[in-house]
């Protein structure tokens, strides 16, 4: 356990000395400025322009962060060799990968916070409040991002950062679409539906994470909704983190 | 005492360690040498428990490499190291001793006593990134010996080093010898290596063809020259 945090303390020093981390945060922080000079634009729909705008923007921006830092974190410990000092000390395979984990959720959620703070100065410059409902969704977010670190962490057990990154591109893009998918062959052949299962059951449903349009409306979530999609996404990060320890246990360094 | 017994080790079914068994008894300064390729780094690597041999054992104490009380007896520095470059040595060398299961925390003076040792004291709060390949090679000694083990492994401890440098490590690694530790080096360099050793190995291409005390093995010639004929008796003739 203690390994795992002082591994989880260096990945998190790593992430937050990463140059690349300033640039994109700087991007989101002209962008959430940005959007109020389109809410003005938009004759009186001023608050719904910017928090529509604004958590689309928190969203896109971390989850940029997330695939960009995670798709080259375990690659680099190969590359540099810099886990033969970690793996010649009593250090266990898994502690590597949790300890990658927990340090960029860590670094993630903090960029995160970060630009829902500012989001939420910016609405409230313009009068308007804080909802939970927008906590909420933040916090589904982070949910989402977890997720996708862990799906990163994994794909860079085996794969090149490039690849890792075009890989979470599709799971981000399948993952959301997967209610669709599934209404649009009701009427295709059964095959058809038994493949689409098949990639609804492997692929996370992401569209559990998504909450965006009820904060336009201001809509709650109930709780137990929100508690399970929270289960989800720590059931299918353990599911995650297991695969990326086992194939990390084989593979020759 | 370190036990290698009949140890394989294949890379694209070629074997690149064959059949290597090594005992090497505690106090001892062990110098594994051999050419380019030989198959010290592969070597070095199964007994620290980086990778795992196709056969054969490796016994540290009696444990296993797989088993972190073993790992939690060595110290080993890597072969021309990487670093993160965005740590400090004084940040590095803190982060690889907290990987040891100790319960109290040591005072910063246990570890800028360990960076003046090896001679980057100065650069304790310096960026990784912007140190020498000495300063690295320093650096990577320093984290193998900074939780005090009794047996440290080192792959090529002097490349890299300009001969200051290599006369100030070898002093190291003789007052570490005193103190009872058992060390374990890779070197495919000899001129300089041979006073530290009390026994060497010498393999080429994966086999050893020499294991014991160093006079047994020069027999009064020089270490070089014994070297040169042994591995060209063990090759075959180059047509
Ligand atoms: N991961 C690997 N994959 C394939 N071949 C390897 C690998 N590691 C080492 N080798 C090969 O094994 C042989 C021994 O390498 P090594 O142990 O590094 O030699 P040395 O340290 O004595 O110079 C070399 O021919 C090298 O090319
Ligand atoms: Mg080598």
């Amino acid at each position: 356990m203690k390994n795992i945090l002082v591994i989880a303390q260096n990945t998190l020093k790593e992430t937050i000395r990463d140059r690349i981390l300033y640039g994109i945060m700087a991007f989101a922080v002209v962008f959430l400025m940005f959007t109020v000079f389109l809410g003005s634009i938009s004759l009186g729909e001023d608050l719904a322009v910017i928090r529509n705008l604004g958590l689309a923007g928190i969203y896109f921006f971390g989850m940029v962060v997330t695939i960009f830092l995670g798709a080259s974190l375990m690659y680099k410990e190969f590359e540099k060799r810099t886990l033969y000092f970690i793996l010649s000390k009593p250090v266990r395979h898994r502690d590597v990968i949790w300890g990658k984990f927990l340090g960029l959720v860590s670094s993630v959620t903090l960029t995160t916070i970060l630009m829902a703070v500012v989001y939420l100065a910016v609405v409230a410059a313009k009068g308007g409040g804080v909802d939970a409902v927008v906590l909420e969704a933040i916090a589904l977010q982070i949910a989402e991002m977890g997720l996708f670190v862990a799906l990163t962490i994994f794909f860079s057990t085996i794969a090149a950062p490039l690849a890792s990154t075009l890989y979470a591109i599709l799971v981000l893009y399948i993952g959301h679409s997967l209610s669709l998918l599934t209404s649009a062959v009701k009427t295709k052949p059964v095959i058809v539906q038994k493949i689409v299962l098949v990639i609804y059951y492997l692929f996370p449903n992401l569209e559990k994470f998504n909450i965006r349009n009820s904060v336009i409306y201001g809509i709650r979530i109930p709780w137990p909704e929100l508690f399970l999609s929270l289960a989800y996404a720590i059931v299918y990060i353990i599911l995650l983190l297991l695969a990326a320890t086992a194939i990390f246990k084989e593979r020759e360094l | 005492m370190l036990e290698i017994s009949r140890v394989e080790k294949a890379y694209e079914g070629r074997n690149v360690v064959d059949d290597l068994s090594l005992a090497i008894k505690k106090g001892t300064v062990f110098g594994f040498l051999g050419p380019n390729g030989a198959g010290k780094t592969t070597t070095i690597k199964m007994i620290v428990g980086l990778s795992r041999p196709d056969a054969g054992t490796i016994r540290l104490e009696g444990r296993t490499p797989q088993d972190p009380a073993m790992r939690a007896m060595i110290g080993f520095m890597p072969e021309a190291p990487y670093f993160y470059e965005y740590l400090t040595g004084l940040e590095f060398l803190k982060f690889c001793d907290s990987l040891f299961p100790e319960i109290d925390r040591k005072p910063d003076a246990v570890y800028t006593k360990t960076l003046a040792e090896v001679g980057i004291l100065n650069a304790a709060n310096r960026l990784i990134r912007t140190y020498s390949k000495g300063m690295r090679q320093r650096l990577g000694f320093a984290q193998a010996v900074i939780h005090d083990p009794d047996y440290i492994f080192l792959d090529e401890p002097l490349d890299g080093l300009d001969p200051i440098g290599r006369r100030e490590l070898k002093e190291i690694i003789k007052t570490l010898k005193s103190r009872g530790k058992t060390i374990f080096f890779n070197s495919h360099i000899l001129f300089d290596t041979e006073e530290l050793c009390d026994e060497i190995g010498i393999i080429h291409q994966g086999r050893l063809l020499y294991s014991g005390p160093i006079g047994h093995f020069t027999k009064g010639k020089s270490l070089e020259e014994r070297f040169v004929e042994t591995v060209k008796a063990a090759s075959p003739a180059k047509a």
